[in-house]
């Protein structure tokens, strides 16, 4: 071969041009699995809320649930921590499993399941007694040892609150702003010292400056608590979240009913910038509705 | 089961893209009218012609302008995500090599001056005829590609022009063959005309690339780059 077959080489279009979708880096070490839904469907009586969801949840990620009302995100959401046992209607088939154990095995206490996994609701919830009390309640029960001051403060701190209410901590919580209390929930919530956060809607009663907050907060909590977050809100999901699963809803002929299911789950990035599914396409592209 | 009845929503927008699209094609019709100057001003060094090129290039680089403002309006106002994300980033990026190819036509036409020093070399400037039709032949595919939005012409460009390649060595060997008193000012002439011809095919791959992307939205193809 002539030595100066490549002498315009350096000139023309990069080779890279040829790289196939199968050119792909070494995969990185998986990461460890939290939860574990399989062919989950979950029913009010007779009416089947949502089902067949198939989901794996992975430690120290934000993942989100996104999706029309209706699609069973919440639903889902609730089984992490047996909160629909509280409904007397509800009924759980399929499995979910927290570090390879049946979550809704008889053997397991649902107490203690939340504790280790902590919700914060839609609108913030807090006591009516003290900014103290209401950090300091959740420990006292599940019988934590230590410190309580230095318990709280903790959880106040770790919640990005300590500064604002450190000297006023016996003044009601219900005096806190919208966003304070959302923070003060959430303080409550990682009190316990739980490994999952359980968020159902966190931002949606608060204005854009407490929700920024809320959401450099979960930036700053990820490295030490595993976070679900059931979003509205599509650009919150964008911008939290590591993984996202997007779930709609399907109309039962029969009944006029709707049923939820997972349409599909994957990285943030992939969802958001070339989903696998065109119903994902069309709704976060708001295309349809 | 079925899935409940959806209706189209975010008309305004959907318009918008659209109407995008259009425009993007009709800067791509500016530059292509110009490279058929180009084309004629390279085989006839027409100074009137090359003048009239130098005009419409000046609307190519404002439509340029006004195209990535547009853009960044977009952005900034929908918040676009997925192929609507796709579609405007690659808008942004395929109106600059449209204006890149549009200078790079420029660059042929000012050297209609230098015309009768290129026709000097008979079997030179029959290559530079032969690269220039090779040029605006790939561009022209380009351009029916970003129309069609057609992942099948995007992927014949992105493959490189290999017959250009070839009339491309051919003219550096030539060049290298020239003697006599008006060698060198021949030789910066065709060089010059080559070269430029040479990455209108380039950019005009890139296009093909950038198309890739935006229609399969596989992130290998945002490698593609004129070295």
């Amino acid at each position: 071969m002539p030595a100066d077959t490549n002498t315009t080489e350096s000139d023309t279009v990069d080779d890279s041009l040829e790289v196939t979708p199968d050119t792909q880096l070494p995969n990185a070490t998986a990461p460890e699995v939290v939860f574990d839904v399989a062919d989950l469907s979950v029913y009010y009586g007779a009416f089947r809320a949502v089902r067949d969801v198939n989901v794996e949840i992975n430690k120290y990620e934000i993942t989100a649930f996104i999706g029309p009302s209706g699609c069973g995100k919440t639903t889902v959401l609730r089984c992490f921590n047996r909160m629909n046992d509280l409904i007397e209607s509800a009924r759980v088939e399929g499995k979910v499993t927290y570090h390879g154990v049946d979550l809704y095995d008889r053997a397991v206490n649902p107490v203690e399941v939340r504790r280790r996994i902590g919700m914060v609701f839609q609108k913030p919830n807090p006591f009516p007694k003290s900014i103290y009390e209401n950090v300091a309640y959740g420990p006292k029960i599940a019988g934590m040892k230590g410190n309580m001051d230095d318990i709280v403060e903790r959880a106040l701190r770790a919640a990005g609150l300590w500064d604002e209410v450190k000297s006023r901590l016996k003044a009601s919580g219900m005096g806190l702003s919208g966003g304070q209390q959302q923070r003060l929930c959430i303080a409550r919530a990682i009190a316990t010292d739980p490994e999952v956060l359980l968020m159902d809607e966190p931002c949606s009663a608060l204005d854009p400056i407490a929700t920024a907050r809320i959401e450099d907060l979960m930036q700053e909590i990820k490295s030490k608590y595993t976070i679900v977050i059931v979003t509205h809100n599509m650009q919150q999901a964008a911008r939290v979240s590591d993984r996202t699963a997007f779930f709609t809803t399907e109309v039962n002929p029969e009944s006029d009913t709707r049923t939820g299911l997972l349409v599909e789950c994957d990285t943030t990035d992939m969802i958001f910038s070339n989903p696998g599914d065109e119903r994902t396409e069309n709704y976060i592209t708001g295309r349809f509705g | 089961m079925s899935s409940p009845p959806v209706e189209p929503m975010r008309h305004g927008f959907r318009d918008e893209l659209e109407q995008l699209r259009l425009q993007v094609e009709l800067m791509g019709v500016r530059v292509d009218e110009n490279l058929e100057r180009m084309r004629e001003v390279l085989r006839t060094g027409d100074i009137a012609l090359a003048e009239m090129a130098t005009e419409a290039d000046n609307e190519i680089d404002a439509m340029n302008v006004s195209l990535t403002e547009r853009c960044y309006l977009l952005l900034s106002r929908e918040s676009p995500v997925a192929s609507d994300l796709r579609f405007i980033v690659s808008v942004l990026r395929i109106v600059s090599e449209f204006e890149r190819v549009g200078d790079l036509a420029l660059r042929v036409v000012k050297l209609a001056p230098k015309h009768e020093v290129l026709a000097r070399s008979e079997v030179l400037f029959d290559i530079l005829v032969t690269i220039g039709d090779e040029a605006v032949d790939s561009y022209r595919v380009a351009l029916r590609a970003w129309s069609a939005q057609d992942l099948g012409m995007a992927t014949e460009l992105a493959t490189g022009n290999r017959s250009l390649d070839l009339y491309y060595e051919r003219l550096t060997a030539e060049l290298q063959r020239l003697d006599g008193v008006d060698a060198v000012p021949i030789a910066m002439a065709a060089f010059a005309a080559g070269r430029s011809l040479e990455r209108i095919a380039d950019h005009s791959a890139i296009i093909g690339a950038r198309l890739r992307y935006l229609i399969t939205g596989e992130p290998a193809h945002l490698a593609a780059e004129v070295r």
